[in-house]
């Protein structure tokens, strides 16, 4: 297959998970979708490692599985105290930072 | 020749298709396994690139490890979260909004895809340093020697990165009465 076949799935999955964080009210959900994006991104960096010959793409999508990995732990235990403090997880409903 | 190309398909329509699933069930629990899914196709895809290292660890770190706290904390959440069905009908515009918006994305994105000149281009180089690697020394090695000896210093501050969350992580999960 071509480059652009794989740079266009992974388009799509972008879009769709771009669409997720803007239509979905559920925080978890969101994170979701944002997780959604950034694997749409590692399949673009991998496809371009394979057809450039180049192991840098490899190494990109190494380090943003691990940002990916810290950013879910954080953004979860947010959530979780959110939940614990409101008892309602509704992004609408959050419009203060004091808890 | 004609398998990659029915394997390429099939990944796709099940890429695809779990992403919407994620974005469209109701339930959070449903959203998660589809996620799960989507996880699992993105690693065949890899494994089809040749990135075998990549897959593993796709399979090994994300779909199991990140998805199984996921999947903690939606249960834990789940039965107050479930009412989604107020929420989607309050603000209809607002989804015809955001779903019009992600159309015009992926076809701009698409059409950048099969029409600009980075796609053009790839041909064109590729110095086969990383096939040869390959070849010579197997895939793991290669992503090894490329992680320890070109990359190590962002190696590092990844794991800076990963204590900074894990204090974060017990700090913000700590109980807010337990000081006094």
């Amino acid at each position: 297959m071509p480059l652009s076949a794989y740079l266009a799935v992974s388009a799509i999955l972008f879009a769709i998970g771009a669409t997720g964080v803007v239509i979905r009210r559920n925080p978890l959900v969101m994170f979701m979708s944002i997780e959604l994006m950034l694997n749409a991104v590692n399949l673009s960096f991998i496809a371009f490692a394979h057809f450039l010959n180049s192991v840098e793409g490899w190494m990109f999508v190494f380090l943003v599985l691990t940002v990916a990995a810290a950013e879910v732990v954080v953004g979860l235990a947010i959530i979780v105290s959110i939940f614990r403090t409101r008892h309602n997880v509704d992004v609408d409903e959050l419009n203060s930072l004091k808890g | 020749m004609l398998f990659q190309q029915i394997a390429f398909y099939v990944l796709a329509a099940v890429a695809i298709g779990s992403a919407l699933g994620v974005i469209f069930f109701r339930n959070a629990v449903y959203c998660m396994l589809s996620l799960i899914l989507n996880l699992l196709s993105l690693a065949f895809f890899f494994l089809t690139l040749e990135a075998l290292f990549v897959a593993t660890i796709q399979v090994l770190i994300y779909a199991g490890a990140v998805m199984v706290l996921f999947l903690f904390v939606v249960t834990m959440l789940a039965p107050s979260s479930n009412d989604d069905v107020t929420g989607r009908d309050r603000l209809r515009w607002q989804w015809g909004a955001g779903i019009g918006m992600g159309v015009i994305l992926a076809v701009a994105l698409c059409y950048a895809a099969f029409t600009g000149r980075l796609a053009a281009d790839v041909k064109a180089s590729g110095a086969a340093s990383l096939a040869k690697q390959v070849a010579s020394a197997g895939n793991t090695q290669a992503f090894g020697l490329a992680l320890f000896h070109g990359y190590s210093f962002p190696f590092e501050v990844t794991g800076v990165l990963l204590v900074i969350a894990v204090l974060g992580a017990v700090a913000l999960g700590r109980r807010s009465g337990a000081k006094e």
